[in-house]
């Protein structure tokens, strides 16, 4: 009924010569949904959320409000938007299709002494219109994490941050971490053993101090040779001066450890990523302030780095008072399914995680450890808002209603496209000309 | 796809009993052909006694679109005994109370590669794929298995009671698959469903494709795939009629042919055929070179397009094995749809979900759950009832066990899954897991978890691995 007065509102607006201003509907109001603020409000039974100007204006039980456009939530569950944790977003479409992927810099026959490091940069090469970004915001992602890949040095490059509008100003975060492989698949990358991927790190830190404390004699050449370009070492300075996150990869948790240790020698804002054996040293990890990224569905063996590898790792870190970000399923699906961190955050909790710590872990703490917006509905708060048919962490529920900036996003996708095409298949060339 | 399914297992049961006779020195004249030579490594799976064990008073999903609310179930003798209200415990029998919990039929994975590519995932221990030739149906998937995989106990913890494993996807003809018993075994004989067909793997599309064609050999393209297939079902029909005509008319005895033996128990109806195919046209060129030659495929496997030929596929009785999401990781699989399992399903073919992976099969619950919810979604009226079967009873009829496993129905192996709630929730657990009515795994008691050789000592020189 809201809604119908309001069309009528937008009606007379129209005939008034407003339009402009009505129609952008600067003001929104989500009425009666059990709200998850994941802030100091914390969960309210049934409350309003007054969005204006794409920011949480209120939050609170039977808010007094005009608004542009009213969304009734009643029964329903209000939560912010899923942030993914990492992903390829905007870099990839078909994984096993090379030229539609731009995660790596990747030294071939082709590209003899690809020298980018820490320098990569895959900004440029984002694309808002790719078609995971609509499959996902259809899946209640509102922001995502976007960090390259490396194949061939155990620094991958700088990661930025989006948000799944699809708009070409959709990038909301610039050099925020530095991808960094150590654990086995840095062994791989660096010729052989952990203690050369160590090495490199260490070697590579303390030539961006260097750089750091003598820039100018270096770029002049009147300095001695080091061994990373001036590209890489230039990159590497928000990172020692902890304006960046160095995420690193390690799984065991000797690995675990010794990275904290040079993290701190470095004072650097370390997040580890992967951590399946994090639970072994989960003091280690809360006393160090070192949040960590986990697939919180991984409890295979599957390598010797992660023998310890268990269901209730997102549980036990979290009891330790470690700040756990749960990312989507393993390998590209974390990037193609990124909205399925939700089922993982399920399964934690289905293995002992507390219920607003998994929400907090797929939302929040996401925002916080990269230093981005979202992942609270509390005045001031970017409104990027999820409105859930039921529990947002069980696989029986979906999205209803997605806001980025506080504007309603369509959930169509390509995938809905092709459903809506094929829900009765059969014989004739008609399903061609069905859109 | 039932009549299918079923006279596959008659023949079968036929060869088996044929060879059990064995001992025929006088040459193999007028003895019935067991192409898919049954008895070279057979079944040593044995069913224990059990007590008979009685659930009361839970929600029962039985597999045939029935949801029995408040019922009580008997299982005795390994088999189901008895489904109904207020049922009485034998004497000796183990009663649990079912309140708040419900049962489904063991969970059936149609593929799967534990053992062969089992964790910890390191060089040496990946034998799934005999990548040396487009053509290698003279291996055995089971073969490779190292029964010792830590990760079979991690899917019997998920409620998996069955599965197929098969080799890889980088052939035409990838080898024969088998189909297990999700128990402990010292050999993977032991861990064999008794009577199970055999699966012939195949594969369709980019992967043949692609190793073979950087190798700079045929198949490099989609018609060169298929090529390959026409011309090993012309070796194996010309193979098949040798010994038939041998069986017949006797004479010289003609020399066996492990690649051929397999193509040609397909072309008997002894082996079904487990067809990796993506897209909607490659499946219907499958189609028809099964109709060229005579043969049946059993199932798509990763059928991420199954729901754009799913009225084909109903007309053909062949059967799509689904992931419930998975997408994009090649352009074969960008045409996804999560409702793909319920578009094929209403279509009135016989769908399924499938794993491919140590963690889906933990969790294939989950996945179906998130099926069937799409399904909602796209307008059908698709209930836990309905879904159920996605990875029970469709599975089983993919691997022509159909008569045996797969639903709560009298008389079938008590392969059964006591859930703490309704499974499709993302917060259930399987409680308790039967397999022919033996405990094979009980949360709630740690001694009735099995631990391979792998887990003990592996993190605590005294523990088990958690």
């Amino acid at each position: 009924m809201n809604t119908r007065i309001n069309t009528i509102i937008l009606n007379c607006a129209l005939v008034l010569g407003l339009a402009s201003a009505a129609a952008q509907a600067d003001t929104l109001l989500i009425k009666g949904g059990k709200v998850y603020t994941l802030a100091n409000a914390g969960t309210l039974k049934s409350a309003d959320v007054l969005v204006r100007d794409g920011h949480v204006e209120a939050v609170g039980a039977g808010l007094d409000a005009q608004a542009d456009k009213v969304i009734d939530a009643s029964g329903k569950i209000v939560t912010p938007g899923v942030i993914a944790a990492d992903t390829l977003l905007g870099l990839t479409e078909i994984g096993a299709a090379m030229s539609t992927n731009d995660d790596a810099a990747v030294e071939g026959d082709n590209t003899k002494n690809v020298q980018i490091g820490t320098s990569y940069d895959p900004l440029p090469a984002y694309n808002p219109h790719s078609t995971l970004i609509p499959f996902n915001r259809a899946g209640g992602v509102t922001r995502a994490m976007v960090i390259p890949d490396s194949q061939q040095k155990i620094f991958a490059g700088r990661g930025f941050a989006i948000e799944l509008n699809g708009d070409f100003d959709s990038v909301v975060g610039k050099n925020l971490v530095q991808r960094i492989y150590l654990g086995e698949s840095g062994a791989q990358l660096a010729g052989g053993s952990r203690a050369v991927a160590y090495a490199q790190l260490r070697q590579a830190l303390n030539e961006a101090r260097e750089y750091a404390a003598n820039r100018d004699a270096i770029r002049r050449g009147d300095w001695r040779d080091l061994q990373l370009p001036l590209s890489d070492l230039e990159a590497l300075q928000p990172l020692v001066n902890g304006r960046e996150v160095m995420l690193v990869k390690a799984n065991r948790a000797s690995d675990i450890l010794q990275t904290i240790k040079l993290a701190q020698e470095f004072k650097l804002r370390l997040v580890i990523d992967g951590a399946a054996e994090g639970w072994m040293v989960a003091k280690q990890l809360a006393a160090a302030k070192v949040p960590v990224v986990i697939d919180a569905m991984d409890n295979l063996p599957i390598a010797f780095e992660s023998l310890g590898a268990r269901l209730d790792n997102a549980a036990l870190l979290n009891r330790a008072g470690v700040q756990v970000l749960i990312s989507g399923p393993p390998g590209s699906l974390a990037t193609y399914n990124a909205y399925l961190a939700r089922q993982g955050a399920g399964n934690a909790v289905a293995n002992g995680m507390p219920y607003e710590a998994a929400l907090k872990a797929i939302s929040r703490n996401v925002a916080q450890v990269f230093g981005i917006d979202g992942g609270t509905i509390e005045p001031g708060a970017v409104a990027d808002i999820v409105v859930w048919s039921g529990d947002p962490l069980e696989v029986t529920s979906y999205a209803e209603q997605v806001l980025i900036d506080g504007v309603p996003q369509s959930l169509v996708s390509r995938s809905t496209r092709l459903r809506d095409r094929y829900l009765t298949p059969q014989p004739g060339h008609e399903a061609a000309y069905k859109f | 796809m039932f009549l299918h399914a079923r006279c596959f297992a008659a023949a079968l049961c036929t060869a088996v009993l044929l060879a059990g006779c064995g001992g025929d020195e006088r040459g193999d004249k007028g003895k019935a052909l067991d192409f898919a030579d049954q008895d070279a490594f057979p079944s040593t799976y044995t069913i224990p006694e059990s007590k008979p064990v009685l659930i009361r008073g839970a929600t029962l999903l039985t597999g045939t679109d029935e949801q029995l609310d408040n019922t009580d179930l008997l299982l005795a003798d390994g088999k189901i005994a008895r489904i109904g209200k207020g049922l009485k415990a034998p004497k000796d029998a183990l009663v649990i109370d079912g309140h708040d919990k419900w049962v489904t039929p063991g969970i059936i994975d149609v593929h799967s590669h534990l053992g062969d590519y089992p964790a910890p995932a390191i060089e040496s221990s990946q034998d799934g794929n005999e990548m040396t030739s487009p053509n290698t149906a003279e291996v055995w998937a089971e073969h490779s298995v190292w029964t010792q995989d830590p990760q079979f106990a991690l899917a019997l913890a998920g409620g998996v009671t069955t599965l197929q494993i098969l080799p890889g996807s980088a052939n035409l003809f990838g080898g024969r698959s088998v189909t297990l018993k999700n128990v402990p075994g010292r050999s993977v004989q032991d861990m064999k469903f008794p009577g199970a067909p055999y699966g012939l793997k195949m594969a369709c599309g980019e992967n043949p494709k692609r190793v073979y064609g950087s190798k700079g050999m045929a198949p490099s393209t989609r018609m060169g795939n298929v090529a390959g297939y026409r011309k090993a079902w012309i070796a194996a029909a010309a193979y098949k009629k040798k010994w038939e005509d041998y069986a017949k008319n006797g004479g010289e005895k003609p020399e066996r042919d492990l690649q051929l033996e397999t193509l040609a128990g397909v072309l008997d109806g002894l082996i079904l055929v487990h067809n990796h195919c993506y897209r909607g046209e490659e499946m219907a060129v499958m189609m028809d070179i099964a109709n060229e030659f005579g043969f049946h495929i059993a199932a798509f496997h990763h059928a991420v397009e199954a729901y754009k030929v799913a009225d084909l596929l109903a007309k053909n009785h062949v059967c799509a094995a689904m992931w419930a999401d998975w997408w994009g990781f090649k352009h074969e699989a960008f045409d996804m749809t999560p409702a793909n399992i319920a578009i094929v399903d209403h279509a009135k073919a016989c769908a399924m979900i499938h794993s491919d992976d140590a963690v889906g099969i933990q969790h294939l619950n989950q996945e179906t759950a998130k099926a069937m919810t799409a399904g909602q979604r796209a307008g059908f009226d698709i209930q836990p009832k309905d879904a159920v079967k996605w990875m029970t009873l469709n599975p089983a009829k993919a691997l022509g066990i159909d008569d045996q496993t797969g639903s709560l129905e009298k008389g079938k192996m008590a392969d059964v899954v006591l859930w703490s709630g309704n499974p499709f929730s993302v917060y259930s657990k399987a409680e308790k897991v039967y397999i022919d009515g033996e405990l094979m795994y009980d949360r709630d008691n740690k001694k009735r978890q099995p631990h391979s050789d792998f887990d003990l000592g592996i993190l605590d020189a005294k523990g088990e691995r958690p």
